[in-house]
């Protein structure tokens, strides 16, 4: 059993000497369990642990990472010299300095909550519930192939830093979904469920019995089944109401993203781009309409993101990114915020101990309004209903998108119609965020987790939540990529 | 962690696997990376680490466990973990053994000692070197500059013994001005290739060549797209070539096999012993990699294969499995487009009025049967006119089927390496007809 109080104070000492001005050091356990079925048979079931820690050293104004899993003293130094000589090594170079050494200081302990620990399921139970729905998705003869999984995160995390920090945190994060694909001649057609991915969030074994994937599969087997001789949407201006899943993948892409203060100030420029915003669009850019207030919350039972610290140490809380339409805030480490005279907001996440930590998106949620979830077909006289992400594609600047939905069906006069296949929409973000005149209420609202967000490089897979119910949204552009 | 001590692992590990078959997987590697903005380092990163894989099979039953944790207890808990979690899989008579291969050579140029040593420092100096070109020029650059050593070891229970070593390293730059982009980008197996001065020329003058951009209506143009953009294009091509994607007929080759779906300047074929990636010859079975023709003068007659889809579909095993049992079929590691016979100056020359793609970004499958993606320009996007690049334009989303670009593409003489992390392939400069934009954007 490693020692990590004694590993963690050799590593800030052997950084301290060799010059940092700051060091804090990141030990991370990581559990990960995955079993996917395809077709009848089971396509994966691996069991991964992966152990290890990364030091941030701070050397004239820059950071240096390094991460290894040795943990002797020799390994301990070695790690700590490292991450101090790329300290000084971009020091070398450095025409100015992004780093300054942080001050906080806490002591404490963070567990997510949970039900059931999803390690005391019986691995027969976990296995024979994924058959089961996976057998219900072949509702048709189209169905080619039917995939369920079962993913399961089981972190433990411990923090020190030289200010005296000592946070140590377990993270339990499951998530479980599936996906029928038909196929016929010259046409293929996808569905998948819960939303496009799956239903992800920070808890346990209740997170996948909530996932409700027996009672859906075969319904959602007939749908991509259906699609197959459902006509093409229609292209052209509608109005359009977007499915819960795919308002999160709207916030996630053109909100998310866009608030990213590292990717604001050009930090992200070489890859994932940087933003249409800037901090002088601070409580003056109205990002949509009055209805429209999106927030982060990293302290909400069940997000995906939900921690009790971030790993640069900071204290999880609330904060506002757009408030009744307006823009408020970013998403900030303490080096961003401190360009902006303001306090972290502590959205900085890792992958994993190997990985440095950075901004990462957190849980950012479209707060639901006050309309049932059936009201928002009303007034529509000739538009589109979309379900459940299938193309997701966005400037780097955040700005021109164009999504596609699994399933779409036609609304007229306020009820929904006949179901209409490859649904796109495509828009300019500011302006789309201002054609929203209705959000579903709280029972429809679901804190959608993101399993797979890249960023960053080495690109980071991190795992985010955007809580959001479906919205409507006027005047859309449908059909692109479709309309010849 | 050399291939002698990762071998040493490998046999430690299988000789605690019990009955039944067992496959151990060692991987190993060292990776620093540094990252820079506004011509200053902001991001300097190392890490190294061993892991190691289990695979065990009883009785048709498989199971998967891993660990980076390499003393004998751990070793030993992570194949009775994976023992473990087959007990209780259901079997599956149609999974096939484990492989049985000898050692396969690594090509020539595979592993570079100077490259699996480079310092921070060093990287740092290339980082120099390009920050001091865009500052002459009033511009900012952001970009990284990479280097890595890694090794993998396969060893089964099948008698199978395979290792490889190599050294990669790449750097990319996007210069930045006003109101305009440019980007470059380098990939090699040994550091010393890598040319900060070289790829920050390119992007320094691109970013000057398309200050003031203006815009330009969608709809079908005449593209010449330089290797980062046709390189990422096509990216989204390569999983129709596995037999999972055909045989579930999600592929457009569910249409059927021998027949041309490009035109016939198109070559495609996977490669890892083309000397721009020296690659692993064998699969993550430890099966020798087959190098072969996915289009051959536009016409399709292959499938990649691992041992499971070789199996099913009663087709020999072309050794482009992933870590087994994979739910994502085999696939493609190693792309690589034949060049054709223009220079790319000719390609651009030879257009009356075009747009030169220096790079696209965030292309996504609109409809995947049909090969049918959208994505953005970015970071250097031309109008050409009478054969000449005029100016830059600002950038577009496109629509287009990827199959209908080929159907008429003409290729450059030179081949360059392209892609970061998700992908990596060698292609040439193509021209391309008919391409289609569907909308702008301000910038």
């Amino acid at each position: 059993m490693t020692d990590f109080d004694a590993c963690a104070a050799r590593a800030l000492d052997t950084a301290s000497a060799r010059g940092a001005a700051y060091a804090d050091i990141r030990f991370e356990e990581d559990r990960s369990e995955r079993i996917e079925v395809r077709n009848g048979a089971v396509a994966t079931l691996s069991d991964g642990t992966s152990a290890g820690y990364g030091i941030r050293a701070l050397f004239d104004g820059a950071w240096g990472f390094a991460a290894s899993a040795d943990t002797s003293d020799a390994g301990i130094d070695r790690a700590a010299a490292r991450a101090v000589e790329i300290a000084r090594a971009g020091a070398a170079i450095a025409t100015h300095r992004f780093g300054q050494a942080p001050t906080d200081r806490y002591v404490d302990t963070y567990a997510t909550p949970f039900e059931r620990d999803a390690s005391s399921v019986p691995l027969g139970e976990r296995v024979a519930l994924l058959l089961d729905a996976e057998r219900a998705l072949h509702a048709a003869p189209t169905i080619r192939v039917g995939r369920a999984w079962i993913d399961l995160w089981h972190t433990r995390k411990t923090f020190y830093s030289t200010t005296g920090s000592r946070i140590e945190q377990t993270l339990r994060q499951s998530g479980s979904g599936m996906m029928a694909l038909a196929a016929s001649e010259g046409d293929a057609q996808d569905r998948s469920y819960p939303g496009d991915i799956g239903l992800y969030q920070a808890g346990g074994w209740e997170i996948v019995e909530a996932a409700r994937l027996r009672e859906n599969a075969q319904r959602i087997g007939e749908e991509a089944s259906a699609l197959l001789t459902a006509p093409q949407c229609p292209s052209g201006e509608f109005d359009v109401i977007l499915g819960g899943s795919q308002v999160s993948l709207q916030i996630h892409e053109s909100c998310g993203h866009a608030a990213e203060l590292d990717r604001i100030m050009g930090w992200e420029a070489n890859f994932s781009g940087t933003s249409f915003l800037d901090p002088a669009l601070l409580g003056t850019l109205r990002y949509g309409s009055d209805l429209v207030t999106i927030v982060i919350d990293n302290t909400m039972p069940g997000g995906f993101a939900t921690v009790g610290y971030d790993d640069e140490g900071a204290k999880s809380g609330q904060s506002d990114i757009i408030r009744d339409g307006m823009l408020v805030g970013f998403e900030m480490s303490r080096d961003t915020a401190r360009t902006l005279g303001r306090e972290t907001n502590a959205c900085v996440r890792a992958q994993s101990w190997e990985h440095v930590p950075m901004i990462r998106m957190c849980n950012l949620n479209l707060l639901p309004g006050d309309a049932p979830f059936e009201a928002l077909f009303d007034g529509v006289k000739d538009g589109i209903y979309m379900e459940s992400n299938r193309s997701w594609s966005i400037d780097d600047h955040r700005l021109n998108f164009q999504f596609g939905c699994q399933i779409g069906w036609e609304i007229k006069n306020g009820k929904r119609g006949r179901m209409v296949k490859n649904p796109t929409y495509a828009g300019v973000t500011p302006q789309f965020w201002n054609s929203c005149d209705a959000i579903a209420d709280e029972r429809s609202w679901v804190a959608w987790g993101t399993p797979n967000c890249g960023k960053g490089e080495p690109m980071q897979t991190g795992r985010t939540a955007q809580a959001a119910s479906p919205a409507r949204f006027r005047n859309v552009r449908v059909g692109v990529g479709y309309d010849g | 962690m050399d291939s002698i001590a990762r071998e040493a692992l490998a046999e430690r590990v299988l000789s605690f696997a019990r009955g039944g078959e067992a496959e151990v997987l060692v991987s190993d590697g060292d990776f620093g990376l540094t990252r820079f903005t506004h011509n200053a380092i902001h991001q300097n990163v190392a890490s190294a680490d061993t892991a190691v894989r289990v695979r065990t099979i009883v009785d048709g039953r498989t199971g998967v466990a891993g660990t980076n944790a390499l003393d004998e207890t751990s070793l030993r808990d992570v194949v009775e973990r994976a023992r473990a979690m087959g007990a209780l899989a259901p079997p599956d008579d149609e999974a096939p053994g484990l492989v049985a291969n000898a050692n396969t050579a690594a090509p020539a140029g595979a592993f570079d000692e100077a490259t699996a040593n480079a310092s921070p420092a060093e990287r740092a100096r290339i980082v120099a070197d390009i920050t001091r070109l865009a500052e002459e020029r009033g511009l900012w650059a952001a970009g990284y500059v990479t280097s890595e050593r890694s090794g993998i070891t396969i060893a089964n229970s099948a008698g199978t013994r395979v290792s490889y070593d190599g050294t990669s390293c790449g750097l990319n730059v996007k210069a930045n001005g006003p109101d305009s982009t440019g980007f470059a980008e380098f990939y090699s197996t040994r550091f010393e290739d890598l040319d900060g001065i070289a790829a920050g020329t390119i992007a320094v003058e691109k970013t000057l060549a398309s200050k003031a951009p203006v815009a330009v209506d969608p709809g079908e143009w005449t593209v010449v797209l330089e290797p980062a953009a046709f390189g990422e294009l096509l990216s989204y091509l390569t999983d129709h070539f596995s037999a999972q994607a055909y045989d579930e007929g999600s592929s457009f080759l569910s249409d059927g096999l021998d027949r041309a779906y490009a035109g016939d300047t198109v070559t495609i074929s996977d490669d890892y012993a083309h000397p721009l990636f020296a690659g692993q010859p064998f699969d993550y079975e430890g099966y020798p990699t087959r190098r072969l023709h996915l289009l051959d003068r536009g016409v399709a007659h292959e499938l990649l294969t691992d041992s499971a889809w070789a199996k099913r579909l009663h087709r020999t095993n072309t050794g482009h499995g992933l870590p087994a049992p994979s739910a994502h079929g085999p696939a493609a590691r190693h792309v690589v487009v034949s060049g054709g016979t223009h220079s790319t100056s000719d390609l651009v020359a030879q257009v009356k009025r075009g747009l030169l793609v220096t790079r696209f970004w965030y292309i996504r499958p609109v409809d995947h049967r049909k090969t049918i993606v959208t994505g953005m320009t970015r970071d250097g996007t031309f109008l050409i006119e009478n054969g000449e690049i005029v100016g830059g334009v600002r950038n577009m989303r496109f629509n287009q089927s990827i199959l209908e670009a080929l159907g008429a593409a003409t290729f450059s003489k030179e081949v360059a390496r392209t892609g970061g992390y998700s992908y990596s392939s060698v292609v040439p400069t193509a021209r391309i007809e008919n391409f289609r934009f569907s909308s702008g954007t301000d910038f």
